[in-house]
């Protein structure tokens, strides 16, 4: 299975490499949505919770640009059968949700910097900070990875990614949206409280997709 | 007639009685006086809306289980659970605000009570939205259970989170002075019929859609063996 996974991995690595086209689409809004909010605000800083929400806003809407594309373009392309042929169900989704743990690792790593150069955001807890963006990261990965296979399925109309995703990442949103704001305000000892449960929540939701993506690839 | 069905056609008498019972026997609240016979619609509802959710979970874990397909259309039975608790769901909203606006002043606050029923609201759009772009789909079915089972497991999650994070306003303190639900014999035999009304009425409204889904599926059968 192992060799499945790396072998599934870095086709689709080299055919995003190629096009870039899923990751283009996810840094182009991310660019767009920072340079007009801090066009709008004249260089003005926000509050740390707005820009806590601000920041977590353009993840989530970048995300949801990009992260169901891994599995539309198999549809699209017509390949998910022969994916199906050649690669047993378990294989897919890991491989998938590795590819798309990368991914969101380049869009974290672009947005964020961004972010925090043009909105003029004070991090008084680095450390905690980064800690929160990428727990928070991983924990959208976990949930979203089987819903871009839903919507692979119905044939990738429009807004569905994001109508599906939202309600299940709420808890992810809400939580990374105050651990965020906590390491902007304060300079005190961060507790790691909210980190650990989006780790286990994000275990968790990997584990039940695991056991349920095999109802939603193969065909009855 | 069968038990199921009598049981079933009970609401035509426990409705009324319910209602007659909101409206004239059981007595006000006191503080909030006549405005908290709403009570006995709200509280029933928002059971029945998280009774449709956990009905439909349950029904889509069966229906992913059951491989040898010894039961049929669980997953349509899901959705009908669903889509009879998204209108429930609904119904809580509005007389959930009515009763925040008599009690709080504002219609809305972000209680986490209120949220816990916006959530499971956008949870039942979020599957309706799904099974309809799946339609003609042959998974539609399966990717549907999957969804709600996915959206069942997250929900536990949220009702841990939420009143941890914003202070409850909810009935404790509003309903009596001594800040506990405390309910006159009355209140509590009305507010237990009312549940049982709402619960009957859910499972007649979903018993009836299933019905139409089966004569539905006979007809498209009958008129594919003839074509």
């Amino acid at each position: 299975m192992v060799s499945e996974i790396i072998r599934n991995l870095a086709k689709d690595l080299r055919v995003e490499f190629r096009s870039r086209f899923a990751i283009n689409i996810s840094l182009a809004f991310a660019v767009i949505a920072t340079l007009a909010l801090s066009l709008a605000t004249g260089g003005i800083p926000f509050p740390p919770r707005v820009q806590s929400v601000l920041l977590w806003l353009i993840i989530f809407f970048s995300a949801m640009n990009g992260l169901s594309h891994i599995f539309v373009r198999e549809d699209d392309r017509g390949t998910s059968l022969f994916l199906l042929v050649s690669t047993t169900s378990d294989a897919i989704y890991l491989s998938k949700l590795i590819y798309n743990l990368i991914f969101m690792s380049v869009l974290l790593a672009v947005i964020t910097p961004l972010f925090v150069f043009f909105l003029q955001v004070n991090i008084l807890g680095i450390p905690p900070f980064i800690i929160s963006v990428l727990t928070g990261g991983l924990s959208i990965t976990a949930v979203t990875t089987i819903l871009a296979a839903m919507v692979a399925k119905s044939g990738g109309k429009g807004p569905l990614f994001t109508i599906i995703s939202f309600p299940l990442l709420l808890p992810v949103l809400w939580l990374s949206i105050f651990s965020t704001a906590a390491t902007l305000e304060s300079t005190g000892p961060h507790g790691y409280g909210t980190q650990l449960f989006l780790l286990a929540f994000s275990g968790f939701i990997t584990a039940l997709s695991f056991l349920l993506f095999r109802f939603v690839w193969l065909d009855e | 007639m069968k038990l199921k069905h009598i049981i079933l056609r009970s609401v035509y008498i426990i409705m009324p009685a319910a209602i007659v019972m909101a409206f004239l026997w059981a007595p006000p609240a006191e503080i909030l006086g006549e405005a908290s016979r709403i009570m006995y619609f709200h509280v029933p509802l928002a059971w029945v809306s998280v009774l449709a959710f956990v009905v439909s979970g349950v029904l889509s874990i069966t229906h992913l289980a059951d491989r040898n397909r010894r039961f049929t259309g669980l997953d349509e039975w899901a959705y009908h659970s669903a889509s009879t608790g998204m209108v429930f769901t609904i119904l809580t909203v509005i007389t959930g605000s009515i009763w925040a606006k008599i009690s709080w002043g504002v219609y809305w606050n972000w209680d986490p009570r209120e949220t816990s029923i916006v959530i499971i609201l956008l949870i039942y759009i979020a599957y309706l939205s799904l099974r309809s772009a799946l339609a003609h789909t042959e998974n539609r079915g399966r990717i549907g259970s999957a969804y709600l089972i996915l959206a069942m497991i997250t929900l536990p999650f949220f009702i841990f989170l939420v009143p941890r994070i914003y202070d409850s306003l909810h009935p404790d303190p509003i309903i009596n002075f001594d800040r506990t639900i405390y309910l006159d014999g009355r209140m509590r035999v009305t507010l237990g019929v009312a549940i049982l009304a709402f619960t009957l009425l859910y499972s007649y409204i979903v018993n009836i859609l299933n019905r139409i889904a089966i004569l539905n599926n006979t007809v498209e059968d009958t008129f594919h063996e003839d074509h």
